[in-house]
């Protein structure tokens, strides 16, 4: 499946210029995930990125012997993994398919690469991925008020 | 200065007179939300509108104000579902079949069902707010030809506390509604959605231009979910909320529920958001 095909049901695609688009179309690949398959895990260095076409993937954190604690599902068309932008490049969650699911991966490593050189698609790459940022972060505090306690 | 909340008309004896009812049915949704089905002892029905509430009375304890959650189209049951959070909900929760209550009414605006005629319905529910907007769905449903595109979001502390589970898998299992479940906190044996209730707005399809969204939960959620709608091209004006806040009285009489200009139990609970807007952003209001 090619990146413009996945534009109108990724606001993130959505974003991105028809070169841009170009570029990152040649720097990604379709991959299949069965459930419970692990895309990264915390620690691992953060090469590979993703953006779902079907399916969930859930962000988790592990603790030894308690259960896995999911701190956030993402599904069509929402971007798995931010780590690979900032430096250490490493991930801080785990990222587990909890649906068979179909993914673009992208090449991190040389996206960074491509953004050292052209100043103008990283400062794009930036703003999406902030944007990202920013609405997780709007979500994550709403979440944090724990609405839904009692009063 | 002249407001509505100055202008109550002149009230009825029988304003403040409660019917009896009795208990039929009780089922336990949550550890501390329950679901009663209610008749009334003189075998008259209570036709409502989907989002008005009753004053239910739990005699020698005290009285509340409860959204009606049963199905408008069998008015003969009245259903209630009550989260024990406070002395008289404690007690509600705590009745058990052939039970005898009070109730008025009911009372206040319900949803704005004719104006969804045609068009597409987004019911957005977080928490308990799931119990108000449960009429508005089943109403929808019963004449799903007469509407556009119909889908819930619904958000929820955590896998165990889901309202109405058996009717959602119900729900789902219909290919002509689109429901969407999240929850703030799961652990990994949950596999549905974790998040914010509005990060499920992109999954449903609706046309920003032709869309009524009927919006109930905190007044924070509702203020968010409103916010998001807007965003994605909604108007204020097709954005309904259910503002029940301080409601005591029912009958626009006793000043408790006061909300700017307007009584909230009298001129609401449901609201057009874009009349309320402003107001929810004053601290003291």
């Amino acid at each position: 499946m090619s990146l413009q095909s996945l534009r109108e049901s990724s606001e993130l695609l959505a974003r991105l210029t028809n070169t841009e688009l170009e570029l990152f179309e040649s720097l990604s690949w379709e991959i299949e995930a069965k459930a419970d398959e692990i895309l990264f895990d915390e620690g691992e260095p953060a090469d590979t990125f993703y953006v779902v076409i079907e399916g969930r993937v859930a962000l988790e954190i592990t603790s030894p012997g308690k259960s896995p604690m999911i701190i956030q599902t993402l599904g069509p068309g929402d971007l798995v993994g931010l780590s690979w932008l900032l430096p250490p490049h490493r991930w801080n969650w785990r990222a587990r398919v909890t649906d068979d699911s179909r993914l673009i991966a992208f090449d991190a490593v040389e996206v960074r690469r491509q953004c050292n050189e052209n100043r103008d698609l990283a400062l794009e790459v930036y703003q999406v991925v902030a944007d990202e940022v920013a609405s997780r972060l709007h979500s994550t505090r709403i979440r944090l008020l724990d609405l839904y306690s009692r009063p | 200065m002249t407001t509505s909340a100055t202008t109550s008309p002149a009230l009825p004896p029988e304003a403040m007179l409660p019917r009896p009812f009795r208990v039929v049915a009780r089922r336990e949704e949550t550890a501390d939300t329950v679901t009663l089905d209610l008749k009334a002892e003189d075998g008259d029905s209570l036709q409502f509108t989907p989002g008005q509430f009753t004053m239910l009375y739990v005699f020698g304890i005290g009285e509340v104000p409860l959204s009606i959650s049963g199905d408008p189209g069998s008015p003969d049951t009245l259903m209630h579902t009550v989260r024990a959070v406070g002395a008289v909900t404690e007690a509600i929760a705590a009745l058990d079949e052939g039970d005898r209550v009070g109730i008025r009414g009911p009372y206040g605006t319900g949803w704005p069902m004719e104006e969804t005629e045609g068009r597409d319905v987004v019911v957005a529910a977080g928490g308990i707010g799931l119990a108000p907007v449960r009429p508005v769905l089943l109403a929808l449903l019963a004449a799903r030809s007469r509407f556009g595109a119909v889908s819930l979001i619904y958000g929820s502390r955590t896998p165990l506390d889901l309202l109405y589970l058996e009717e959602l898998h119900t729900w789902r299992s219909r290919f002509d509604v689109e429901i969407e479940v999240t929850v703030d906190r799961a652990d990994a044996g949950w596999l549905g959605d974790v998040g914010v209730v509005t990060s499920l707005l992109p999954r449903i399809a609706f046309d920003p231009k032709n869309t009524v969204a009927v919006v109930c939960g905190p007044e924070i959620m509702m203020k968010v979910v409103a916010a998001e709608m807007a965003s994605r091209g909604v108007g204020g004006g097709s954005i309904y909320v259910s503002m029940e806040r301080n409601m005591k009285c029912a009958i626009g009489f006793c000043g408790h529920c006061q909300f700017g200009p307007e009584f909230i139990c009298r001129d609401g609970p449901v609201f057009p958001y874009e009349r309320v807007a402003d107001r929810l952003r004053v601290h003291a209001l």
